[in-house]
């Protein structure tokens, strides 16, 4: 049997990551309210505060938007209305870390954060990052998605299709910023 | 930064400074503390008594360090401070940090007081106009020991105050560069 692999325009692709980036950015923005004491709070020893979560998600940031912004501007542009397919190796990907995949995941060490470093910059930052995420997306929507290829921060082997990496870059948000939220609950409780 | 020529403009920093030894009342900022924050509206100017704080603009990628300050050190985030809008910069003690202050209507009671006033004012301005053009060549020199030479013509004393990971962002450097090169 063949494998299904997702097809989607490429339209309503990027719409739908819109709209995952804007929840995100009001999910974080209030976060700013959020005291000192409860953004560095940690459940357990080895669970992650809400910032470790967001410096987490900076150190994804600071690797993924300057790459997929290369591949944007390398890439020619086209009209619009043409089909997004998603390879096998990047949907296995963007399904392993959506938040509706409970399974716990370890980070890899270089993008594990230091909570040394760890200051209100860290959340302003992130805000920025998903600024320019959405940014990037209606850029995106200009070339195609499907033949153009990003580096991942995994390994230099493989190669993603650029709507692939911009799925994943999305969706991993989301799951850490339900991380975090669920750990401002735990510490305001 | 200084500048050592008797000037009209001196002479305003320096009535400033009287301005600011007749406050008794300081604030301490502990280290990692902010005097302001993106977002907020300047009202104050700062005078740094002890210490030092850097003033940074924040990309989704990196903080940029666009000045520092130390002991005698004026400063604020000046955009904000004039236009009264949210400041895109920010302020934070990089040790603890003393500091008096004056609040936007003590200032321009101080500029507007008389004709000798505003003309030293006007000085000061063209003082600090041309401290941002020498900074904005600094950014234009590829060789980092130009950039890092200029910075030290004016201020001599900076590796004194300001721990040297801060210097070398200022100087748009590494760390290591700037280890390497200060020892020519």
């Amino acid at each position: 049997m063949k494998p299904f692999i997702m097809r989607i325009e490429q339209n309503e692709l990027i719409e739908q990551l819109l709209k995952v980036t804007e929840d995100s950015l009001k999910a974080t923005t209030d976060l700013k309210n959020v005291s000192p004491e409860v953004l560095n709070f940690k459940p357990d020893h080895n669970d992650w505060s809400v910032l470790e979560c967001m410096e987490h998600l900076n150190l994804y940031g600071d690797f993924y938007l300057p790459e997929i912004e290369r591949c944007i501007l390398n890439s020619p542009s086209l009209h619009e209305g043409i089909l997004f397919k998603s390879s096998l190796i990047g949907d296995y990907f963007v399904n392993s870390i959506k938040a509706t995949n409970q399974k716990k995941m370890k980070a890899p060490k270089m993008m594990t954060p230091e909570t040394s470093q760890l200051s209100a910059i860290t959340l302003d930052k992130f805000i920025k990052q998903l600024e320019k995420l959405k940014s990037l997306l209606y850029q995106a929507k200009k070339v195609n998605l499907t033949k153009n290829y990003t580096a991942i921060s995994l390994t230099r082997i493989i190669k993603l299709r650029l709507g692939d990496t911009l799925r994943f870059i999305v969706y991993h948000n989301e799951r850490h910023i339900r991380q975090a939220e669920n750990v401002k609950a735990k510490a305001c409780r | 930064m200084e500048n050592d020529n008797i000037t009209e403009g001196s002479i305003f920093i320096k009535s400033i400074s009287n301005v600011f030894n007749a406050i008794p009342a300081t604030e301490v900022f502990k280290k990692g503390e902010y005097l302001i924050r993106e977002g907020e509206i300047e009202k104050f100017l700062y005078y740094i008594d002890k210490g030092a704080v850097k003033v940074s603009y924040l990309t989704e990628l990196d903080e940029h360090i666009i000045r520092l300050g130390y002991d005698g050190s004026f400063l604020n985030s000046l955009s904000s401070f004039i236009k009264e809008e949210p400041s895109e910069l920010y302020i934070e003690a990089l040790k603890e940090t003393t500091v008096k202050r004056i609040s936007k209507e003590a200032f321009l009671e101080i500029v507007m007081r008389d004709g000798h006033s505003l003309r030293q004012y006007s000085a000061f301005l063209e003082t600090l106009l041309m401290q941002q053009l020498d900074r904005e060549i600094d950014l234009l020199l590829t060789s980092p020991v130009e950039r890092l030479n200029r910075v030290l013509k004016r201020s001599p004393h900076l590796f004194q105050h300001i721990p040297l990971k801060y210097i070398a962002s200022y100087l748009r450097m590494k760390p290591e560069t700037l280890s390497r090169i200060r020892n020519y």
